[in-house]
């Protein structure tokens, strides 16, 4: 009966909040409140935090994450009286939605978690200021990389192999280049890169490593990989490894690929990992040559026009871990195939990340290079997707 | 006193020409039912583009009804003036029941005789039409995997029922929900495909060198039927299966409190609400069950068309309401009913993209309307046709909790169990209902399963029924 009564609490601040809406027609931010920027670095406990969120409406979170429905179910029983709408987006899509919304003036969400390592966020959200970070002061000293770049990074995951453990004892494979061979043609699983940042990320970041490609095609095949005069060794790589590849929409469609037989091996985000607990085989690749992945991240983030700055705050510092990095905002986010980015929070993979074979995407330089890898992946894509039913 | 009247008269004259009424011809009133996701009708791009497109100007009357058949009758009753009525967006009526008011003449007839205009639809037409959804939340709870076989099922079923994975402490749990109302929310449907093909809406008839066959006297059915019945005897398939409105599951389904842990349906838009993430990210598909001796099947349908809109035969103005309604089955209006503006809400796929059914796109959806509140088009209302090229062949909008996109992610999982095409009879009512009635007697224990008497008297009806 008390869940009944929240819930009809939560809806009819949602209906207050959509007449006030209405009423206050869509001007971003509410006049005398407190802006994100300039209260993003104020100490505040989450005490006072709480009293001044309790005057506030519900409190929308745009984020990748379907974890973050249990994030708000775990924060409203702690915060009774607050109430939290999620809407549950992909990546490129959430960054066109946040920036559309903060074009036309519209103060639509309030928490932003995005993945962040296309360098799409950085550069449209992060450098145009619609999103701030908020690094409460005694949750600081306990983040791995602080502030990195503007950004807060709240979970480090992976952009990775994975093979079918119901079909194979151990991986099959130890090259990369073994993922060109004609016996996986439609048994790899991969979301599609110009939809999925942190695919695009794995895909864009492995041609600043073609030194390593080409090594590692030299001890996979016994000669020099030949590359035609103005390609690279990463797009030989792709081009020959595309036409195994079946693209997806996204991770999810992968891990059941995995997870019914259809796939042998499926790129994926590692978080998907937690479906082992609903039976998926799902085996990661810790070690290949030359690398089995890349390192992702994703990032909490205000945002700028946020109507709810101070549930916005308290939320942030519940997904956190709160001061001690126990809190149970962090725990969805504890699960197998991620990793924390505080330095007093037990990880969710027993592999720590150093041992796994992985490289880190420079966002400055997918930025750099977005045209041209934005061009590659259209032909290839064209290419092979085309004709499939 | 002449000289003064003339300015006066000419005065007169002017106002009394600045005053007549407009040449214009009358709006074309058409009833529509009030929908959320639909801003206003006056001012909605499709709306103004059909317009323009046929030189009407529409006139809306909105419909609060939700029963198409109530809604006719209080119509037919009444000296409203209407010139078309558009079904759509829960507001709807089976072809079966316009019938009446064809015969009684208050339908306006097609050059080819039809009383209506049809609405081909807004998702894809043929697939998988039954897929059973799981309670992950649950499973995760109790560290259990996502079942394979029936037997498997059995086991998760047992553990929901007797291990609280809603954790209030109260053994409230429903383990396998289902309804009455359709064929796809009987959960019983679904597992006796594990037996053996098993298709209601085809009176469970196949066709084999013209020859009707069917499934439901094999060994193997009643093998299912006893797997069901056993079900129902430990609990675990919902007592009111055949009781409960489709409605009524869907509360069941979208309370708070997290009461079931599986349903079957034909699209998860059909019981879980949508604009509900927490509740959809609550439940995962389930492929088809492989049952005891390694049949999977899935079931195959054909969506027929719905009603789309009438045109009622007192309407003085038919031809214009026939013109508004063929324009609006033209492919250039489908699609803009379907995805909105072209180049600003969608545009045709330069094929670099994958649709939600894994294949090759056609259609990229760039702002995605459907169900969303929004004044781009009716949200479905009235007669559409988009080809299936571009139902299958949309992108995804990127919302994990889009209902168009979790279905077809699911009966795309069932796709490699659904049977050969061109095998299935057309349905037969009194075998159906002869069938319907006693598969649900044999589940509930009315009749016995296991008795061969009782077996060899349905055997018995059913062949006679059969040779009719």
């Amino acid at each position: 009966m008390e869940r009944i009564s929240k819930r009809l609490g939560c809806a009819l601040a949602a209906l207050t909040l959509l007449l006030c809406a209405g009423c206050a027609g869509t001007a971003s931010g509410t006049e005398g409140a407190d802006a994100p920027a300039e209260t993003a670095r104020r100490a505040e406990t989450p005490e006072e935090l709480y009293a001044r969120a309790l005057e506030e409406d519900v409190l929308v979170v745009y984020t990748v994450s379907t974890r973050v429905t249990a994030v708000k179910e775990s924060f409203e029983a702690a915060y009774p009286g607050l109430c939290v709408e999620v809407r549950d987006l992909r990546s490129p899509d959430l960054i066109d939605a946040v920036e559309k919304n903060h074009a036309e003036g519209l103060a639509a969400c309030d928490v932003v978690l995005c993945n962040d390592n296309s360098g799409d966020f950085k550069e449209r959200l992060v450098d145009t200021g619609v999103v701030v970070p908020y690094l409460p002061e005694d949750i600081a000293p306990h983040m791995k990389e602080g502030l990195s770049g503007g950004v807060l990074p709240f979970v480090y995951e992976a952009e990775l192999l994975f093979y079918d453990g119901g079909g194979f004892d151990a991986c099959p494979i130890d090259n990369l280049w073994a993922l060109t061979e004609e016996r996986w043609r439609g048994r790899v699983y991969m979301p599609n890169p110009l939809r999925s940042f942190s695919t695009y990320a794995f895909c864009g970041a492995t041609f600043e490593h073609c030194g390593e490609l080409e090594e590692a095609y030299r001890d996979y095949a016994g000669r020099e990989l030949s590359v035609p005069e103005g390609s690279s060794a990463a797009a030989v790589f792709w081009e020959r490894a595309a036409k195994n590849i079946v693209f997806t929409n996204s991770s999810d469609e992968v891990a059941e690929a995995l997870g019914n037989g259809d796939a042998a091996f499926g790129v994926m985000v590692s978080s998907k990992l937690r479906l082992r607990g609903v039976g998926y085989a799902l085996e990661p690749v810790w070690r290949l040559e030359p690398f089995a992945g890349c390192r992702t991240s994703c990032a909490a983030m205000l945002a700028a026009d946020a109507r709810n700055v101070n549930c916005a705050k308290l939320f942030l510092r519940f997904l956190l871990g709160e001061a001690d990095g126990a809190g149970a905002g962090g725990e969805p986010f504890r699960t197998p195939g991620t990793w924390s980015a505080r330095d007093d929070a037990a990880d969710g993979t027993d592999v720590p990340l150093t041992e796994i074979d992985l490289i880190v995407p420079d966002q400055e330089r997918l930025i750099a290079r977005r045209q041209e890898l934005e061009r590659f992946w259209t032909e290839v894509l064209k290419e092979n997707t085309a004709g499939r039913s | 006193m002449k000289g003064r009247l003339v300015p006066v008269l000419l005065l007169l004259s002017l106002l009394a020409g600045g005053c007549a009424p407009e040449t214009r011809p009358e709006p074309l009133r058409v009833a529509i039912p009030d929908s959320d996701h639909v801003q206003n009708p006056d001012t909605n791009y499709y709306v103004n583009w059909l317009e323009e497109r046929t030189g009407l100007e529409l006139e809306f009357v909105t419909i609060r009804r939700r029963d198409g058949e109530e809604y006719l009758d209080a119509l037919f009753a009444s000296d409203a003036e209407v010139d078309a009525v558009l079904f759509g967006d829960g507001f709807t009526i089976p072809e079966g029941a316009l019938r009446r008011f064809a015969e009684a003449g208050e339908l306006s007839p097609g050059e080819d005789g039809t009383f209506y205009y049809a609405n081909y639809g807004d998702s894809v037409r043929h697939g998988p039409g039954q897929i059973l959804w799981i309670n992950c939340e649950w499973l995760g709870a109790l560290g259990l995997s996502l079942p394979r076989t029936t037997e498997e099922l059995r086991d998760v079923l047992r553990a929901f029922r007797t291990r609280d994975p809603n954790g209030n402490g109260v053994a409230d749990e429903i383990p396998l929900a289902g309804s009455a109302d359709d064929y796809a929310c009987q959960p019983a449907e679904l597992l006796l495909n594990s037996y053996v093909y098993n298709d209601p809406y085809h009176s469970r008839l196949t066709l084999s060198g013209g020859e009707r066959k069917t499934a439901a006297s094999e060994n193997a059915f009643r093998e299912g039927l006893a797997f069901c019945a056993a079900l129902y005897r430990e609990g675990l398939l919902d007592a009111r299966a055949y009781e409960r409105r489709a409605s009524q599951l869907a509360e069941l389904v979208n309370s708070p409190e997290n009461l079931v842990g599986a349903f079957t349906t034909d699209s998860v838009s059909a019981v879980i609400y949508q604009g509900n993430p927490e509740i959809l990210a609550r439940y995962m598909h389930v492929a088809p069950l492989r049952g005891p001796h390694g049949a999977q099947n899935a079931l195959y349908v054909e969506r027929e068309p719905s009603v789309g809109a009438i045109i009622p035969a007192r309407s003085k103005r038919q031809d214009d309401a026939r013109r508004l309604l063929d324009t609006m089955l033209s492919e250039e209006a489908s699609l803009i009913a379907r995805y909105g503006e072209q180049g600003v809400d969608w545009e045709f796929s330069d094929g670099s993209d994958v649709s939600i059914y894994g294949g090759a796109s056609t259609v990229v959806t760039k702002n995605y309307l459907w169900n969303t509140p929004q004044n781009k088009h009716l949200n479905g209302i009235g007669p559409m046709r988009v080809r299936e090229e571009y139902l299958e062949g949309v992108t995804w909008n990127g919302v994990n909790s889009d209902a168009e996109y979790i279905d077809a992610r699911a009966r795309t999982s069932c796709r490699p169990y659904l049977p050969e095409s061109g095998v299935f009879a057309e349905r037969d009512e009194a075998l159906s209902d002869y069938l319907d009635a006693a598969v649900r007697d044999f589940i509930t224990g009315k009749r016995e399963i296991g008795s061969d008497a009782e077996w060899n008297e349905y055997l018995s009806g059913l062949d006679a029924l059969l040779r009719r």
